[in-house]
Parts: structure tokens; sequence; C-alpha cells
């Protein structure tokens, strides 16, 4: 079985203070690290190359250089092979030529039985990329990923539908999202850490590489500006018990602070 | 991510080739129906797609998948839909990914509209981004608000990044349909008028073949989640003394697990009992930063608070307006925890 796992790398949020009292975004610390929903489609991908004897993990990004670093944790993390899909003319990439990029890497490396990819990446939370891959490649898919098994062609999965879980099997090959909280990813080996940067070779795959036209990779959405949600002003609370609870629950809701319901899952 | 370039792209000149745009008219909602109704998702879908389409001067139009849906197409239209388009088979009892998208990019070929908008439901969210990709157009996702640029009669919608404390605008100028997936909660559900008229369409349905690859083997299945550690919950529910036994300890218990929640605790509640050592939240104990602390039941004193002052929200709840915690929490609730949590609980539907 071979599993192909997308990751990103994104600025460690932990380095990034949103003042939105002043509407300005300060980076106080500039670290690169794997996306959560990644590190949760890795982590997912080892568990099922554990479970068996035949399998193949392959960890892709497409990025600039400096990505390297995120698919070198990947080795060390235990996977097999890892991609970096770097070019000049990668970086405008949105989704939809992201989507391009990443299918034209999987072509490449002659297709995949299972293709793991976080729910919605850590950054921008678009959601998009396992889907559209899906499309894509025309395989099959499952998204917001609870529990995983693969058994005779076959993966069955506990994903989230609305507000509670549902049973899926799907066909494979299938490009499966899953949600980071149900996998949480192991540490990276001590020797495997120093490995994956003596011993692995990350390739770059550019244009030429992946038979893709600079002039295909066009992006469709435009940025349209940046803006703040309002600052959390101090709030009091008094009443009755009910109504009280009733207004907290709504504005913690609109703040998207809690997800009564699933939130963006739910219907 | 580097930020500088959203600067550079706003810069660029915008334009349109009209080829790309033209014969493309009036706005669509995929309407979804669950349980033999239509979500309040759907509705607030329906009344942004009117207010859009009243600005611009098209109809709306809806498409209705499923088994035995048939009967709902009559309320969307009472919520502002002109004309609703129907797919109601047995076939489309369970939802496939790929059933779904080749009904809808059919439509789409057919009836081109200008705009496309879904719910961000787990439907929404597992078929929008594939049906983008086979239409070849672009998709602004999990949008909180709408708004409309009328000089380029562009849709641009606004969706959260950086877990929700940035928002970025998108358009998507060169591609139609111009797609957007709606933040369920977010938009105003319009009010029904019974006497509103419009058309009902039955569509024929043509799978081409296309069949899914999905089998729905269990509806109510149920996952266990590993425990989340401290230092990386996003919501955390704390217990002080001012519970009172342990029987209001066991309220606080009983909202971290609805919340999906770390359950920490003061000083006050490891004297007590409630919490081991290792749950004290304070310089004594533990640094966090969650998105969301609820305190229940503390004083917050100074000692406890240098834990929890990088928290992003913190609500307290209790009696007593002059205790410190009241004076820095970004939502105060002046009341007695043993009757607002269970209240709580109860808004939260548990
Ligand atoms: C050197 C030092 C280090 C310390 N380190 C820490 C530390 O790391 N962490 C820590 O927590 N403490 C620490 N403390 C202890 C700290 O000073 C406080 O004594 C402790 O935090 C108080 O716990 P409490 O808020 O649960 O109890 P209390 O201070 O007794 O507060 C109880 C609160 O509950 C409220 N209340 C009463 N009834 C209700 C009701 N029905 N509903 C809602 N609210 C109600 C009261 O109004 C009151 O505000 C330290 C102290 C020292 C001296
Ligand atoms: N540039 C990228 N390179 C590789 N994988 C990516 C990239 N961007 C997104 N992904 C994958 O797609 C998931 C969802 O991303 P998104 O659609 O951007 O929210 C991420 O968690 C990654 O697994």
């Amino acid at each position: 079985m071979r599993m192909v796992i997308p990751i990103k790398q994104i600025l460690d949020p932990a380095g990034i203070t949103v003042r939105r009292d002043k509407e300005r975004i300060f980076i106080n610390r500039e670290e690169y690290i794997i996306d959560p929903g990644s590190k949760a489609a890795l982590e997912a991908a080892l568990r099922l190359k554990e479970e068996r004897d035949q399998a193949e993990t392959i960890a892709i990004s497409l990025g600039p250089a400096r990505t390297d670093d995120a698919l070198r944790e990947a080795l060390a993390m235990g996977c097999d092979a890892a991609y970096l899909l770097s070019d000049p003319a990668f970086e405008e990439a949105d989704l939809s030529v992201a989507t391009l990029i990443l299918a034209a890497a999987v072509r490449k490396l002659g297709g995949a039985d299972l293709i793991l990819v976080g729910r919605q990446s850590g950054d921008t939370g678009a959601g998009q990329i396992g889907p559209r891959l899906a499309e894509a490649l025309g395989y099959a898919q499952v998204t917001d990923v609870y529990a995983l098994a693969v058994e005779n062609g076959a993966a069955r999965t506990t994903r989230r539908w609305g507000k509670g879980y549902a049973t899926v099997q799907v066909q494979l090959p299938a490009v499966v999202t899953v949600a980071p909280e149900a996998f949480p990813p192991r540490y990276p080996h001590g020797a495997r850490i120093m490995n994956a940067y003596r011993e692995w070779n990350v390739p770059v795959w550019g244009c030429a590489d992946l038979n893709l036209e600079p002039s295909s990779l066009t992006p469709l959405l435009t940025f349209r500006g940046e803006s703040f949600p309002p600052p959390l002003e101090p709030e009091r609370f008094r009443g009755n018990p009910t109504t009280v609870a009733q207004e907290v629950i709504t504005a913690l809701t609109l703040h998207k602070l809690i997800n009564p319901g699933g939130g963006s899952h739910g219907l | 991510m580097d930020f500088s370039f959203f600067g550079e792209l706003l810069e660029e000149e915008r334009e349109i080739t009209p080829e790309v745009t033209e014969g493309y008219r009036n706005l669509w909602v995929a309407a979804e129906a669950a349980d033999g109704t239509l979500p309040p998702s759907t509705l607030e879908a329906i009344g942004q797609a009117r207010e859009i389409a009243n600005q611009i001067g098209v109809y709306v139009w809806a498409s209705l998948l499923g088994d035995g849906v048939e009967p709902l197409a009559q309320q969307l239209i009472a919520y502002g839909a002109d004309r609703v388009l129907v797919a109601d088979s047995p076939s489309l009892a369970e939802y496939q990914p790929e059933v779904y998208v080749k009904i809808l990019a059919d439509l789409v070929g057919q009836h081109r509209p200008e705009m496309l908008l879904m719910p961000a439901t787990s439907l929404g969210n597992d078929l929008a981004p594939r049906l983008a990709q086979r239409l070849n157009t672009g998709l602004i996702s999990h949008c909180l608000k709408l708004t409309l640029d009328m000089s380029e009669r562009l849709l641009l919608g606004t969706c959260p990044a950086l877990g929700g404390e940035v928002y970025h605008t998108f358009a998507c100028p060169q591609a139609r349909p111009q797609m957007a997936t709606l933040e369920p909660g977010y938009f105003r559900i319009p009010s029904a008028d019974p006497y509103r008229s419009g058309e009902v369409k039955r569509v024929d349905l043509d799978l081409g073949g296309v069949t899914g690859r999905l089998s729905w083997l269990e509806r109510e299945a149920s996952v266990e989640l590993p425990p989340v550690p401290l230092s990386r919950a996003k919501i955390v529910v704390s217990a002080g003394r001012g519970m009172g036994d342990a029987e209001g300890f066991a309220l606080v218990q009983r909202l971290a697990e609805v919340l999906g929640a770390a359950l920490v605790g003061s000083r006050g509640a490891f004297d007590e009992g409630w919490i081991p050592e290792d749950r004290i939240v304070g310089v004594g104990g533990q640094f966090i930063a969650p998105d969301l602390y609820i305190a229940c039941g503390l004083s917050g004193d100074i000692y406890h608070y240098f834990g929890v002052q990088s928290a992003r929200c913190i609500v307290a709840i209790n009696p007593d307006e002059n205790a410190p915690i009241m004076k820095v929490a970004h939502m105060a609730v002046v009341g007695d925890a043993r009757q607002v949590i269970p209240a709580m609980l109860n808004a939260l539907g548990r």
C-alpha cells in the first residue's frame, strides 16, 4: 500500500501576536512548523504503516526552500521518502494551483492508494486541498475523519457528520482528510532526526520535473485585504441564570471560542 | 506565511476578461435537507443570497438534492428562492461526493449561475471544494461575511485565518461561478413568507454511469478522543473553592466534558481534593495560554491569574463582583456558578 501525505509548512502561531486593537500582526519569532493538520495526517499514515508489512509512506510539500525542514521532520517521524515541490513559478499558488502541483507530484510518484491530508491547514484554514486533490486525481474522498482502518482495498473511517459521527467505508484509491484532535502526532526519534539530515535525500521537483507549464499556474482567487475581528471588550452579564447562560453561550459562539453542535461541521 | 506579499497583490491591476464572465447570471444556493427539514445553515444561505440578488437585480435559484426532499422546495421559496431545482430520487438518499458533483456540475453547465453559495456544513465542506475543482473555479471557504464589489460585480468573501484572529477577504475575478461556503451561525435567517411565489422544477437525473464509492455503514457512531495535553488545550475549564462541594465540582467537570475542554483548578480546588497537584494553574503550578478559560467559583488571586494571563478570553462566574478575577475577565458573569453552569449545559443542548 502506498500512502502519500501532502504536508504544509506554516509560521509557528506561538511566535505571532495579533493585536486586534492596533489592527496589526506582530511576528515576534519567525519560526516554521508543520501545520497541525498535516502532522495529524502523517501520524495517521504512520499508524497504518505499522499495522502491515508492505506499506510505503511518502511526504510531499509545496513551498519555498525552507520547507525542506518540514520534510526532514516527516522523515524523522518515520516516513520512507520525501519530496519538495519548489519552483519560482509556484510562488503565487492559490488552492487551485496548489492542487495541480500536488496532483502532478502524485502522478509522478505513480499514484497512491491513500492520500492523507489535514482537514484544514493551521494558518489559512481553507479545507480545500483534500477534496480538490481527490477530484483532480479522480479518487474517492472522505473528509473530517477521526478513526481510520484499511482492509481489502477499502478504508473504514469514522467521520464527523453534522452533530455526530458516522462510519463510512470508502474504496481505494481515496483521499482522506483527518481531524487533528484525533491523531496527536508522535515525536520524531532522536536517531532518526540526525539521519534525516545526514543520510536522507529530499529531492526537489520543479515545473520541468512535474511536466507543468508555468502559464497553466494562474491563481483563481485574488487577495482583497485583511481585517480584524473587533477586540473583546470586557462585558458583564447579570440577572436570571438561564438568560445569562444563553447570552454567554451565544457570545462565545460568535467569537468562535466554542463550537456547539460542531460549529463549522454542524448542519 | 509571508504576509508582505498580500500588500503587493492588493496593488496589482485587476482586469476582467469578459469572455470568462459573460453569460453567467443569477445567484445559486446549493440547499441541504437534513432529517426532512431545511437546517438553519441552508436558510441563512438563502437569506444572504436574497440580499445579494436584490442588490444586483438577479434571481435566486436553489438546488435541492436527496430522497423525499421535494416537499421542502416550497419552503425554500418562502424563505427567498425564486426557482428551485429538485433532484429527488432514492439513489440520492445517501451523500456520495462524485454523484453530487456530477449533478451540480451539469446544472451549473446548463444554467450558468454567476455565484454559487453553499453552507459550510459537513456536507458543504466536503462537496464545495470538489465541485470548484470540477468547474475549474475559485472557492472562498468558511465565509463569515459576504459583500459585493459593485464596480466589477464581484463577490467578496471574508473568512478567518490564523484560527480566527485575522480575517482575509478574497475575490474570484477570472472564473465563474464565484463560489463561497458560509459558516453556520454568521448570517441572518430570513423570515418566511408562505405566500411568496416561485417555481419548482424537477431535474431529470442522468448520472452518466457515475456511482458513489462510499458505503455509509452507521449513522450513530462514536469516537473516543485522546486527552489533549494541558499546554495545547484550546479550551480550559477551571474550578475553585467557591464550587462548594464535590457536587458543585462535578458541574464544572461536566462543563469541561461537554466543551471538550481540559479541566484544571485553583489551589483552593486542590486543597478541597478535587484536582491533582499537576492541575493547579498559577505561579505555583501550570502556565497555560488557551483560547478560552472559564473560571468557575475561583477568586483569581494574583498567584492564580499569573498562570492564565495569556488566555485569549477569560470567562469568570462568581457572585462577588469585586473578586479579582471579575476585574480581568472578558466576560464576567455575576452569579452563582451552581445555577449558571447547569443553565449553560442546558443552552448547549446537554
Ligand atoms: C506563594 C504562593 C503561591 C501560590 N500559588 C498559587 C497557584 O499557583 N495557583 C493558585 O490557584 N493559587 C495559588 N496560591 C493560592 C492563592 O493565593 C489563593 O489562595 C487561591 O488561588 C484561592 O483559591 P480559590 O480561588 O479557589 O478560593 P477562594 O480565594 O476562596 O475563592 C473562592 C471564590 O469563589 C466565589 N464563590 C463562592 N460561592 C460561589 C458560587 N456559588 N459560585 C461561584 N463563585 C462562588 C467567591 O466569591 C470567591 O471569589 C498561592 C499562594 C501563595 C502564598
Ligand atoms: N502547500 C502545501 N503542500 C502540501 N500539502 C498541503 C499544502 N497546503 C495544504 N496542504 C495539505 O492540505 C491540508 C488542508 O489544507 P487547506 O486546504 O489549505 O486548509 C493541509 O493540512 C495539508 O495536509
